[in-house]
């Protein structure tokens, strides 16, 4: 009787795990709004609602007994797992509130949003209107039209958009060859990140270049454990290829040569890469194994002292349940070697339209892009974790006052360089060899130059 | 997540396979139910149609579409599509090609690895749980847990016990006075040590399952004798048990040899291949070839190669076994 009680149990319980495991296997689009989300809205939209109705009156005069045009038109956005979702999750009930258009997000990260997304264009199932374009993208979704140009939208509503406004190297988000395949989203700066009570401590003044941010490491890196010099990306794969072309960027090497060739295994990069390698041992012994998110945590967490990285973090420092070390961090420009051009690197999200999607879709979508990148929204885009790309907003001194490295910000954006990681088609072939073998020299597999021309050549036979 | 529901026999399977190679002769029961098939029993057909459709269309049509598309040049990416026949040009491409020699080691090691630790455990807990008490039933039924969990989670979850700064089982290994470096995924000689045990923990359940039902069915006249004739119990498990396991020991291994030689959501969750190409296993350089390159034609023929290559494998098993019980 007991076995037979038990046997129902053990079975009911067996069915309940395969269950769970179908509905993880459902598409997660129906849960992606946060149903918390909206009914927090109304409180605030006294600013962003006013404010968007006025740059749209002059134009829009005409249209006002319609109103909402796009009323009931249903998009889906595909966004990645990037701080910035969460200003997507506060906005996206706001713009349904005033032109009617809802949007469903769906989230992703990184490696997922590029397959999906693929997967969507090539079959042409329009299956997302909208999707966040990483800048590395640019240029093959250009070559294979995935997105739609959005040049003549642009020309048509150009006096609504305050183009002048928008940062010269913000447009590297989603242009190329003078076309705009996605519009810019969130920019982000290159900048290093340190602990300003650490260093004072040890009397090291912030580096300023790449030499000194050698030597800071060797000496912040305490011998028992408790501090390491800097936190870097090591893990296999994408993490560890961008890290490693920041550095190339930093210290004035390419990934590609004057014609626009992949020329990886150059006698310059290799010497990156050895510096590259040095930069590691002051790292925690786990850096070889980091992704963002583990890079984060660790400076987050106070066991490193200096943090290269995407500016757009900057602000999850300051907020008690996330990190350990609120008021102790400071940001400067990212450093680059002694003797060379300050250049910074940049990079973020573009936002494009699917070119397989119905027209109408199309227009309401540019609506919503417009509404977005409009300098009022712009304000509570950033306040809820986004990223700027207008000069007003980095400008803006309500804003300058919240967040008081937005100089530093402005600063890089102004010699801002989008194009350290080659934005060209074949980026992601780019990225996959170099994730391969500088993680293959860091953990003692290859040589540095053994290592390089292995990407080279794994580059070259798959470009062909 | 389909790939892995049908990866899982269920006991059924299990017992009917072994009912099979117990008559000892499989090729003589094949024949069999072929004829009877197509010639005594029409209502045979009638009754088998829907799962043959169902057959031939998630498995046997995929199956020559993949064998043609290997056969093309083909990149999912171009915009125009364009197929361009090119014989066997990719399997020849991929015999030169070094990092599928590699992997293909790698992938070796990964088997090896796993398959044998998996059957020493998996019949070292079926002979320990096969009373039928209580607390064995409870064990037992705990210990299929991680077989329902999809293995995407089980990697990620390790791969967050692993982690060198944050993790458990690093922070337990320092308290006891082990350098643990990198960390166990970020080590050259650690990394597949450390995959292999997330597969042993998983999988080492179902070769008890497995193990479990062997022993269940054998008989127990062998025993009663060897009894008399005054055998220790020592001398009856080797004498014994172990020859009449034989069988379920040829499902064990095939079972396990295939689905490890498949191996791809353990590594993408725990190393991603890494460190270097240490881990990169065949599956997951395919999955680079055909995810992240796009190019379809190589892709599939390379994963024909990893087709044929079990194919064999599970041949020369039945052969060999086949012929040590006869």
């Amino acid at each position: 009787m007991r076995t037979k009680i038990f046997r129902t149990i053990s079975m009911l319980i067996l069915l309940a795990v395969m269950f769970v495991s179908l509905l993880g296997c459902a598409p997660a689009a129906t849960e992606a709004p946060k149903p918390a989300e909206p009914t927090k809205a109304p409180e605030q939209p006294a600013q962003p609602t006013k404010a968007p109705e006025q740059p749209a009156q002059p134009t829009k005069a005409p249209e006002q007994p319609a109103a909402k045009p796009f009323e009931g038109v249903e998009l889906t956005l595909a966004s990645m797992t990037d701080q910035y979702v969460t200003a997507f999750r506060y906005l996206i009930p706001i713009f349904k509130e005033q032109t009617g258009i809802s949007i469903t997000l769906d989230e992703l990260g990184y490696v997922d949003l590029y397959q999906k997304l693929t997967a969507d264009f090539v079959g042409k199932t329009a299956q997302y209107d909208l999707m966040t374009v990483d800048i590395v993208w640019s240029g093959e979704y250009a070559k294979n039209q995935y997105t739609l140009p959005l040049d003549d939208f642009m020309a048509r509503d150009k006096d609504q958009l305050q183009l002048d406004d928008i940062m010269p190297v913000s447009w590297t988000l989603g242009e190329w060859e003078g076309k705009h395949w996605a519009y810019p989203l969130a920019g982000y700066a290159n900048v290093l990140n340190y602990r300003k009570d650490v260093l004072e401590e040890a009397g090291i003044k912030p580096p300023a270049t790449q030499e000194e941010l050698l030597e800071a490491a060797k000496k912040l890196t305490k011998p028992d454990g408790s501090m390491y010099g800097i936190a870097l990306l090591g893990a296999k794969g994408p993490a560890v290829a961008q890290d490693y072309m920041a550095w190339v960027q930093q210290h004035g090497g390419s990934i590609l040569d004057k014609d626009g060739k992949v020329a990886i295994n150059t006698p310059q990069n290799v010497e990156i890469l050895k510096f590259f390698g040095e930069l590691f041992k002051y790292a925690p012994p786990g850096a070889t194994d980091y992704w963002w998110d583990q890079r984060e945590t660790a400076f987050r967490d106070g066991q490193v002292a200096m943090m290269e990285g995407w500016s757009i973090a900057r602000a999850g420092y300051e907020n008690p349940e996330i990190s350990k070390i609120v008021g102790k961090v400071d940001i400067t420009v990212a450093p680059v070697s002694e003797g060379m051009e300050p250049k910074y690197g940049f990079g973020g999200w573009g936002i494009g339209i699917n070119a397989a999607s119905d027209p109408k879709k199309q227009e309401a979508a540019w609506e919503f892009i417009k509404w977005l990148t409009s300098p009022e929204i712009q304000k509570e885009w950033i306040r809820h974790d986004g990223a700027p790309i207008r000069r007003s907003t980095l400008e803006d001194p309500e804003l300058n006052k919240e967040y008081p490295w937005f100089p530093v910000l402005l600063k890089s954006f102004e010699k801002g360089d989008g194009d350290y990681r080659p934005r060209i088609p074949e980026y992601s072939i780019i990225q996959d060899a170099l994730g391969t073998y500088v993680n293959a020299y860091l953990v003692g597999q290859e040589t540095a130059e053994s290592a390089l021309e292995k990407a080279q050549a794994q580059v070259e036979a798959n470009m062909k | 997540m389909l790939a892995n529901l049908a990866g899982i026999p269920s006991l059924n399977e299990i017992r009917g396979f072994l009912l099979m190679s117990r008559r000892s002769n499989l090729n003589k029961s094949i024949t069999l139910s072929i004829r009877r098939f197509f010639i005594e029993d029409g209502a045979y057909l009638v009754m088998l149609a829907p799962l043959l459709i169902f057959v031939i269309v998630v498995a046997i049509y995929p199956l020559f579409f993949s064998f043609r598309i290997s056969l093309f040049e083909y990149r999912l990416t171009d915009p125009n599509q364009t197929q361009t026949f090119v014989g066997f040009q990719n399997y020849v491409r991929a015999f030169s090609d070094q990092v599928v020699k590699s992997s293909l080691i790698t992938t070796l090691i990964y088997v090896a690895g796993t398959v044998s630790i998996e059957l020493l455990l998996g019949l070292g807990l079926a002979l320990l749980l096969g009373a039928e008490t209580q607390i064995a039933r409870v064990i037992r039924s705990f210990l299929l847990m991680p077989m329902a969990l999809p293995p995407l989670v089980v990697g990620l979850v390790w791969k967050a016990l692993y982690n060198a700064d944050f993790g458990v089982i690093p922070y337990y290994l320092k308290l006891a006075g082990f350098n643990v470096g990198r960390g166990p995924l970020a080590e050259l000689n650690l990394a597949m040590p450390a995959v292999i045990l997330v597969d042993v923990w998983q999988w080492t359940p179902l070769l008890m399952v497995i193990f479990l039902a062997g022993l269940k069915s054998l008989p127990t006249e062998p025993y009663e004798a060897a009894i008399v004739d005054g055998a220790s119990r020592w001398q009856s498990f080797f004498y014994i048990t172990l020859p009449l396991l034989k069988p379920t020991f040829l499902i064990a291994l095939l079972l396990r040899t295939m689905q490890s030689f498949k191996v791809f959501d353990t590594i993408y969750a725990t190393t991603g291949g890494g460190p270097g190409s240490q881990t990169t296993v065949l599956n997951f350089h395919i999955y680079t070839v055909g995810m992240t390159f796009f190019q379809m034609g190589y892709a599939a023929a390379l994963a024909n190669i990893l087709l044929v290559v079990v194919a064999i494998l599970s041949i020369l098993y039945i052969m060999v076994l086949e012929r040590q019980q006869l």
